[in-house]
């Protein structure tokens, strides 16, 4: 689907260019300051923060959460589990105090500490894959902006065939193509990190597009005129004035796109090209859950990691939506 | 032979009186009142025929998970290919349709009688029925079936059949049928057609079991003028009671009833349907689904029902008395692989043995429904059988850590060990047995990485080719084996020969290499009967045992769900644990 | 304005080389780069029983071992040209534009490829009419009604639209609404149209909604925001001193406005969505392309891959294309530019 960052009509940026330079003694609130403040009256989208502050913490903090509140995440419990059915013993998939979430059918591995754990396979590769795509986007949406002409047409149709793949069908592809050692990473390290690059590497025009718009615009902006008067060069331009100035949609569209990235992998584990088993993703759960049907007879193998993602994802576009309407003066 | 069912005798004894007494009832084309009432429960059709019936009519649905290889019976490897071509397709000889022990003999079936050998079994002579014709009425002849035979030989353009013939025959560089310079292409010198009514079978070596072979779905007759080589499976021509009607590549197919088929000629078949409908790449949970909704009536491949919907069933006395859970003569296992250090030891390959976590295995097969723990490769359902269980695997049902410890300090890894275990990435039962041996592993020291593959390629690519397994350190590689037929030939020939290693790829032994059991096989190979062969089966399991080459997870059971539509059913113990396809009927 | 249609559609034919291009690269360096010959890779299609001599002949005779360019003009012959292939008893031809034979069924991938069209469209069609209408209708009345109940909760449940992976509502709702109630159909199921309108409208009415739901959600938002800028602009507000009624104001001058950004969306998820709706068909078991192209890639088999990319490419560079060219015909600035 091409909705990432969902790209409003508007403009999104006011340049803080004209912000004070010492010289007076009016306090002109920086935009940063405007927007803070909107965002604290926010209450929703502050409750999305909060939550997202709350995952990573698990994400990190996943190792101290499973040794207290519950069992190695690939540790087999036969005992608890029937041997032919495959279901839990206990009532609920096998809920109770020691097990959180209950257990997954036949290896009885403990539910919650997997879905904890998958939350940090989740975030890594999500944050690091906007990470790549925020560094490609902006540098080619800025050089595309800025330039024109001949450059801005071959950024734009690179786009366009980047935004023409099959996604989805390439992801599948190379992973299946890359071989067991590369880069000198080996096994989950290797896998992760092809995620991750597959992921960041088609998902840069979201940004790059948006960014190229704001650039094109903000380039006929007078501050940038002077700039160019007083002798500035191209990069000089393009690091000192137009980038703070993008600090805002990037950061937005950095924010609205990492559930889509989140999205997007838990559907590659769901197709088969996730981490390595046993290792725990949330896709790969749910995809588990699918293969066999378990979810018709253990239905916390489904709605466990399904929540879990639907939580992520909903918190984040809630903070996301919350940054853009706090940082654009027009829109509410 | 011994089997193992799960049927409590009492429900034998009712269903075996309900049988009786159908018979008793006299069979004629339009009663149907046997069929009609009879009582289900679970494993009715194990050992005896559920509902039998003569009631002809209806249409019988099937649906295939995935696609034949293919339909032409010359170029095709899958056990349920085989039941399902004995609609269309007659070979030489055929597994008896009868239920329980009947159906593991052979009748001749396109011939008059079994084969009759000559020259110390060098030499093997059939003679075919007469009368027998194909679908448009040209008379079937032996040099159809050379034909056959010599179209199959050729892998290039037909890649999916077995290789007994091109193994076994004395081809003397003969180069397939269809690069036969002779203007008949009937050149293949090891085959000789005397009369229309007579094949001889010119072998390179003695070769006691060649009735089994001349089962093989290659010796349907094939007319040559209507061959269009790779393009053939389109409209294969059938000797058989049905032909094929429609033909949708990838998608369905059908088949209706051979007008040129003569029920006098075919003693075996009952042919009760009118058509038969296939659908091909369902998605395997609907297909429990529909055989449960009565939307379907037969899953072709037999995989028995996905994990979840046992669970279902076994919950549910209404459902579980419509399943039938019989043996099959099939192993899931571990190869373990001496080329990959430190396994090259054979006491780090018992510890493997020994510390393995048997009920996980079994587990992640469906438990005491899936099979039964094994102790050693051969299935017990393979004459010949004996019980061998060298590693106490029934006593430590969850291993043995103590005597796994002690064979890693023999080895010289007191510590343990890495190495890679494959599995097939798109088998859920293979992944979660992957898991539990893995944990088990664990346990001890020994640090097993798990590496999936696509099970297209697995032994084309992977786990099947040496050199690739060695360098990738594949040291444990999940395998499954069920026999071609079911005997100790069938079974191990293709498993533990180690002459049939390719260093190019495609192996199905992955791991045994030991030229006594080369030599207890090459012995068996010459005795002419079938029953002289038998105590060297177990030998030669006791010896692969000793290897410590294999680590044996399953004897494996199928769970069937029985649709109540179905008539006439039960399962064809030769052909596999399979119903007998061309047996069933349909009650409206 | 014919000349903008002209360079558009040359620059599409060049995305179309450019993709399959990649496709090529991807299949073809990748294995090499991690060491397998190209004996290797004919391994995979050939017999097991084939020896080195046989698998080294299929190589040929795939051309896998002829360098890069040599195999990709050969792909592109064949598409132009159509090939000829042999059977063994005889040659069968296969006529332009031809997608070649699958390495591994020797099914040739054309005729396949086209079967399995109608349900990757009927399932883009169906939904694409769901979510069109309800989202934006949502989208709309959420601008009008800012604030209200009404507004929160449709924005709310959009917003849970978008946040669920629909191989999740899927599930979910196979499970309540296929099997626990029997109310639709269960996974699997498809009926062409010309067979039989009713039953391919129930069999496809689960997906429908699941896949309408997802975009529905988006497009509301879309809308909504849209709307609601649309509706601050000075004129809008001259059109309301005019004395419009609020209505025609509403749809003949917001509406209008606020489509053209979702129309250009609108196109290339269109054209996304018929390229392979990979996890829908998934999840529901739909034998439309998406499936058949995931199948093709675990296979490894080149000439199925490179149909579906092409016919999915060509899907989206048309949507591309169309929605240029209506945005050309209503903003006279884009043709200049």
């Amino acid at each position: 689907m091409t909705i990432a960052p969902e790209p409003t009509a508007t403009e999104l940026t006011e340049p803080v260019g004209e912000s004070v330079d010492g010289a007076g003694k009016i306090e002109g609130r920086s935009l940063g300051r405007i927007a803070w403040g909107r965002l604290k009256r926010d209450r929703v989208a502050l409750a999305g923060g909060a939550i997202v502050l709350l995952l990573i913490l698990v994400a990190i903090l996943a190792p101290v959460i499973v040794k207290y509140l519950g069992h190695p995440p690939n540790e087999p419990h036969h005992e608890l589990v029937d041997d032919t059915r495959g279901t839990a013993i206990g009532k609920w998939g096998g809920i109770s105090r020691d097990y959180l979430f209950g257990v997954e059918p036949q290896s009885g591995r403990d539910l919650f500490s997997r879905v904890v754990y998958g939350a940090r396979v989740s975030l890594l590769i999500a944050f690091l894959a906007t990470l790549l795509s925020m560094v490609i986007g902006t540098v080619m949406g800025v050089l595309a902006g800025y330039f024109g002409g001949w450059v801005d047409t071959l950024i734009a149709r690179t786009m366009d065939v980047f935004l023409a793949f099959p996604l989805l069908l390439f992801a599948i592809a190379i992973v299946g193509v890359i071989p067991d050692q590369a880069f000198g990473l080996r096994g989950n390290a290797l896998r992760m990190a092809i995620l991750i690059f597959i992921i960041g590497f088609f998902s840069w025009p979201y940004i790059g597009r948006i960014i190229r718009g704001q650039t094109l615009s903000l380039r006929e902006r007078e501050f940038v005129e002077s700039a160019r008067s007083l002798g500035a060069r191209a990069p000089y331009i393009m690091f000192r004035e137009l980038l703070p100035n993008l600090v805002a949609p990037i950061l937005v569209y950095t924010t609205l796109l990492i559930p889509t990235n989140i999205l997007f992998e838990a559907a590659l584990s769901y197709l088969g090209v996730g981490v390595i088993p046993p290792t725990a993703s949330w896709g790969g759960m749910l995809a588990d859950a699918t293969q066999s049907s378990w979810y018709r007879v253990a239905p916390n193998f489904m709605v466990f990691p399904g929540l879990a993602i639907f939580v992520t994802v909903l918190a984040f576009n809630l903070f996301g939506d919350g940054l853009r309407d706090a940082l654009d003066p027009k829109g509410r | 032979m011994r089997r193992r069912t799960a049927v409590p005798a009492v429900a034998v004894g009712v269903t075996l009186g309900m049988v009786l007494a159908a018979c008793g009832g006299g069979s004629d084309e339009g009663g149907d009142n046997q069929s009609g009432k009879a009582e289900a429960k679970q494993n009715a059709a194990v050992g005896q025929i559920f509902k039998p019936s003569t009631k002809k009519g209806g249409t019988i649905r099937y649906a295939n998970a995935d696609d034949f290889d293919s339909v032409d019976p010359g170029d095709t490897y899958y056990g349920y290919a085989w039941d399902f071509a004995r609609y269309y397709c007659r070979s030489l000889t055929m597994f008896d349709t009868k239920p329980g022990d009947e159906g593991n003999k052979i009748v001749p079936d396109l011939a008059e009688s079994l084969g009759t050998p000559s020259d110390g079994g060098k030499t093997w002579t059939y003679k075919l029925r007469s009368g027998v014709k194909f679908e448009d009425g040209t008379p079937i002849t032996s040099k159809d079936v050379k034909y056959a035979v010599e179209r199959s030989l050729d892998k290039s353009v037909l890649k999916n059949g077995p290789t007994y013939f091109n193994d076994l025959l004395d081809l003397q560089g003969y180069p397939g049928a269809f690069k036969d310079p002779s203007p008949d292409k009937l050149g293949l010198k090891a085959i000789e057609t005397p009369d229309d009514q007579t094949i001889v079978f010119h072998l390179k070596e003695a070769f006691g079991g060649f009735d089994y072979i001349a089962m093989l779905p290659a010796t349907c007759p094939v007319p040559r003028d209507k061959d269009t080589g790779s393009k053939y499976k389109e409209h294969v021509v059938s000797s058989g009671p049905y032909m094929f009607d429609t033909y949708e590549a990838g998608k369905s197919f059908s088949l209706k009833r051979n007008p040129n088929w003569d029920p006098a000629t075919d003693p075996h078949r009952a042919a009760l349907p009118d058509r038969i409908e296939m659908q091909l790449h369902v998605n395997a949970n609907d297909i429990d689904n529909r055989l449960m909704s009565g939307d379907l009536d037969v899953d072709v491949q037999s995989i028995g029902v996905q994990a979840a919907t046992q669970a279902q069933i076994l919950n549910d006395p209404n459902l579980a008395k419509n399943t039938d859970n019989p043996t099959l003569a099939r192993t899931w296992f571990a190869a373990i692989n001496p080329d990959v250090a430190p396994l090259d030891n054979i006491d780090c390959r018992k510890a493997v043995l020994y510390a393995a976590d048997h009920d996980g295995y079994l587990r992640a097969f469906g438990g005491s429904v899936g099979g039964e723990l094994p102790t050693s490769l051969l299935p017990p359902s393979i004459p010949g059988w004996q019980d061998i269980d060298l590693y106490n695997f029934k006593e430590h049902k969850t291993g043995d850590p103590e005597a796994a410890k002690q064979s890693l300090q023999a080895c010289g890894q007191p510590n343990g060990f890495s190495t890679n275990l494959a599995y097939r990435s798109d088998r859920p039962t293979e992944k979660a047995a992957a898991e539990a041996l893995q944990a088990s592993l664990a346990k001890v020291g020994i640090k097993a990485t798990l590496k999936g593959y696509p099970s297209g390629d697995y032994f084309a690519l992977y786990a099947g080719k040496p050199s690739y397994a060695k360098s990738n350190n594949l040291g444990i590689m999940l395998h499954g084996w069920g026999a071609d037929w079911p005997d100790g030939y069938g079974f191990l020939s293709q498993l533990v020969d180690s002459r049939t290693i390719r260093e190019s790829g495609g192996n199905y032994n992955l791991t045994v290499k030991d030229p006594e059991i080369d030599k207890l096989l090459d012995e068996a190979r010459t005795k002419t009967s079938i029953e002289a062969q038998q105590p060297f089966w177990a030998q030669i399991d006791k010896k692969v045992m000793e290897d410590a080459t294999i680590l044996p997870g399953v004897w494996a059971k199928v769970l069937l769900y029985r649709p109540t539509r179905l008539t006439n059913v039960y399962v064809n113990e030769g052909l596999g644990g399979y119903y007998d396809f061309v047996q069933l009927g349909v009650q409206e | 304005m014919f000349r903008y249609i002209i360079r558009r559609l040359l620059a599409s034919v060049l995305l179309l080389v450019i993709i399959s291009m990649i496709t090529f690269a991807i299949f073809f360096l990748v294995p090499r780069l991690a060491g397998a010959t190209s004996d290797d890779l004919a391994a995979r299609y050939a017999s097991r029983a084939a020896d080195a001599a046989q698998v080294h002949a299929l190589s040929e005779r795939l051309g896998l071992d002829q360098p890069i360019w040599v195999q990709y003009g050969k792909f592109v012959k064949t598409l132009v040209a159509g090939a000829d292939y042999d059977t063994g008893t005889g040659t069968d031809h296969c006529s332009a534009p031809c997608l070649g034979y699958s390495f591994v069924t020797q099914n040739p991938v054309g005729p396949e490829l086209l079967d399995r069209l109608p349900v990757t469209a009927s399932l883009a069609a169906g939904a694409c009419v769901l979510w069109l209408l309800g989202g934006v209708a949502t989208g709309v009345m959420s601008a009008l009604r800012k604030g209200s109940v009404f507004d929160r909760a449709a924005m709310g449940t959009a917003l849970a639209g978008v946040s669920l992976p629909i191989f999740f509502t899927g599930l979910v709702t196979l499970s309540v609404f296929s099997y626990s109630l029997g109310w639709t159909a269960p996974g699997g199921s498809y009926t062409p149209l010309t067979q039989n309108p009713a039953q391919w409208a129930y069999d496809l009415l689960l997906p429908w909604i699941c896949l309408a739901f997802l975009y529905a959600a988006a497009y509301a938002r879309l809308t909504r925001s849209g709307m609601l800028e649309t509706m601050g602009e000075d004129f809008i507000r001259t059109a309301r001193a005019k004395g419009l009624p609020e209505r025609t104001v509403v749809v003949k001058h917001a509406l209008r406005s606020t489509l053209t950004p979702i129309t250009t969306i609108f196109g290339l998820d269109l054209g996304l969505l018929l390229g392979g709706a990979v996890l829908t068909e998934s999840t529901f078991s739909l034998p439309g392309i998406g499936k058949y192209a995931v199948d093709a890639i675990n296979a490894h088999d080149l000439p199925k891959i490179l149909g579906v990319v092409l016919v999915a490419t060509i899907f989206i560079i048309l949507a591309n294309l169309i929605v240029d060219v209506l945005y050309a015909v209503i903003d006279p600035r884009v043709r200049l530019s």
